[in-house]
């Protein structure tokens, strides 16, 4: 009965195509209540709960922010970029600040040589870290009694402290990658995003402050610190349709870092990548 | 370390193997004939001998008509590859989309009787029954030899499980079997650059990223040479819909690299070897005669619930790839 009704909400194309995919689903959950979940607005990754990201399946559980595609495609460009020269001769150590349901630096150590990735990734929701250490644990990529083998490892903390990286955090500078998916949503545009998204996900992962830039601001001077940074270090940053040139700015002014810019597959300004300047 | 020319002889000498075993079993079964034809005069031993002579004149038989021709067959340039196949419905509307629904299970079935191992890739089902279309993957080597055949149209004649009137309808379904290509080897055979590919992503208009979260993975590759375009929109994820895109790219361009060299080959001969349009009808599933037929061969079995349930089918894939070797070694006579 509630294909119609899904129908009605989705388009038949789309309806149809996520009607297919909760009756593939091996959830417990019975088809119908799949059915009445999405009709009322809740976000189809959530039901399903899990996410393909990549080649990996990320688990999903709300408030934890759902893995976008955006996000996906460009940390499979990093892997591709950091491939030619990861080697386990010198693990890469890298930080994900706002790791959310991990998806980031899991996908990058699946997508790089055995050993030659050493992740932490912090949050200051412990929803996300329970779901990002959960995700590890799915993986295969739990940390590190082996060091023949990649790891990720989620920890609870908020990087806006003065303090990050606390002592006995369990992680600790210097860095070779910094990646983060901030939030980067502003007031004005935070009242207008759609309910399956602000009714569900965690405002925490979604409000970037009054212009979405808070957390730019934040990062670029932790990195812009004494010895956070190895030589030859790199900081991804995802960013909000229109904000690609003034995260380029603060990293620019704070950091004094060169920087670059990706597009999605939607050819939007999506990625900043800053490297510290000579 | 064996050289490259080494390699080369061995590889030379393992196909002459079965040439061996054949005379081999040829000349070792004619002896055999030879030392029961003395016993035949024996009394007490005549009516075990002749069933021996029976039995062995059989075997000799067996070899010269099937086993010496069979070597003449060059080795397939194919055979290890694995397949591709994609259903679509033509007309007769949801009667054609039932009936593709039972195709698929049939060619389902016919994959671990033969040591593949099949996966839908995609499809499209219907809400009253059915599957519009669909893609499926047949892993192990093999599986593009014997399944090749199946390309082109299949029609169907029976009175549709919907139908009040009883009467009885005509649909087809169209069935085209591409060699399946791996990423290493899509690379390896130089099937496309690159720059050739036109990726394109679809998605109502909108900021993206954290800002919306619905699934929109859907993804189109367009071969810009060639126009050959694949969508793909199965999967949940980009990425997956690209990597799948590419494999059935992939399996297009083998399929037009295979036929082209096919036609080089021909082109050398003097005769035309009887060539497949995919929109040839080749098969008839005939459900009120209980009967199979296929038009290429002039087969006609009444085993139709053998081969839509059961293990008939099989009959039909072998009756044809002997057809095909057959035919290929008449064009080895024709150019002597």
């Amino acid at each position: 009965m509630s294909l119609p009704l899904l129908s009605a909400r989705l388009g038949k194309r789309q309806a149809a195509l996520e009607y297919k995919w909760m009756k593939r689903a091996t959830s417990p959950i019975p088809l119908d209540q799949m059915l009445a979940r999405r009709v009322a607005g809740e976000p189809l990754q959530y039901i399903l709960a899990e996410q393909p990201f990549g080649p990996l399946t990320i688990k999903t559980r709300p408030p934890v922010l759902i893995p976008r595609p955006e996000t996906e495609h460009w940390t499979i460009r990093l892997a591709e970029l950091l491939h030619p020269t990861a080697t386990p001769a010198r693990p890469l150590s890298v930080l994900d600040l706002g790791t959310g349901t991990g998806c980031i630096p899991l996908l990058l150590c699946h997508l790089l040589p055995a050993g030659s990735v050493r992740a932490y990734g912090v949050d200051i929701s412990p929803d996300a870290v329970n779901l990002a250490a959960e995700n590890a644990a799915l993986c295969g990529l739990s940390a590190p009694a082996d060091p023949s083998r990649n790891s990720f490892q989620p920890i609870q903390a908020s990087f806006l402290d003065p303090n990050f990286p606390h002592l006995n955090l369990g992680v600790a500078p210097p860095f070779d990658l910094i990646t983060s998916n901030p939030p980067y949503i502003s007031w004005p545009e935070y009242v207008r995003l759609p309910p399956s998204v602000s009714h569900y996900e965690d405002p925490k992962a979604l409000f970037g402050g009054p212009d979405g830039l808070d957390f730019y601001h934040a990062i670029a001077a932790l990195v812009a610190r004494n010895d956070f940074l190895n030589p030859g270090a790199v900081v991804v940053v995802e960013v909000g349709d229109g904000q690609a040139d003034s995260v380029q700015r603060i990293f620019k002014a704070t950091a004094q870092m060169n920087t670059e810019i990706w597009l999605d597959p939607w050819k939007k300004m999506r990625t900043v990548i800053a490297r510290p300047g000579i | 370390m064996s050289s490259p020319e080494d390699i080369l002889r061995l590889k030379q000498l393992k196909e002459t193997e079965p040439i061996q075993e054949a005379w081999d079993n040829w000349i070792s079964t004619r002896e055999a004939l030879r030392e029961t034809t003395t016993l035949l005069d024996d009394p007490e031993l005549r009516s075990m001998a002749s069933e021996e002579y029976a039995m062995l004149t059989e075997s000799l038989t067996e070899i010269v008509k099937t086993r010496f021709p069979a070597i003449l067959v060059p080795p397939s340039r194919t055979a290890h590859l694995s397949a591709l196949m994609e259903l679509k419905s033509g007309v007769g509307g949801s009667e054609a989309s039932l009936f593709l629904g039972e195709m698929l299970r049939m060619y389902l079935r016919l994959a671990p009787a033969s040591g593949w191992k099949a996966d839908v890739v995609a499809s499209n089902e219907l809400d009253v029954g059915g599957t519009r279309d669909a893609v499926v993957e047949f892993k192990g080597p093999g599986a593009y030899d014997a399944l090749q055949w199946e390309s082109g149209v299949h029609r169907v004649q029976r009175v549709p499980a919907t139908e009040q009137s009883g009467r009885m309808h005509t649909s087809t379904v169209a069935v085209v079997v591409l060699p399946l290509v791996e990423d290493s080897e899509a690379h390896k055979e130089e099937l496309y650059s690159m720059d050739d590919i036109k990726i394109e992503v679809m998605r109502s208009k909108g900021a993206g990223g954290q800002h919306v979260n619905k699934t929109e993975s859907a993804v189109r590759l367009t071969h810009i040479p060639t126009g050959i375009s694949v969508a793909m929109q199965d999967e949940r994820s980009q990425h997956q819909n690209r990597r799948r895109a590419f494999q059935v790219l992939s399996s297009r361009l083998m399929q037009v690299k295979l036929t082209r060299e096919m036609e080089e080959r021909r082109a050398s001969r003097r005769n035309l070897v009887k060539s497949a349009d995919r929109s040839d009808k080749i098969r008839t599933y005939n459900y009120a005669q209980e009967r199979v037929t296929d038009h290429r061969i002039g087969l006609s079995l009444r085993n139709l619930t053998s081969v839509m349930e059961a293990d008939g089918l099989q009959e039909f894939v072998s009756a044809i790839k002997r057809d095909h070797e057959e035919s290929q070694m008449e064009d080895m006579l024709q150019e002597e």
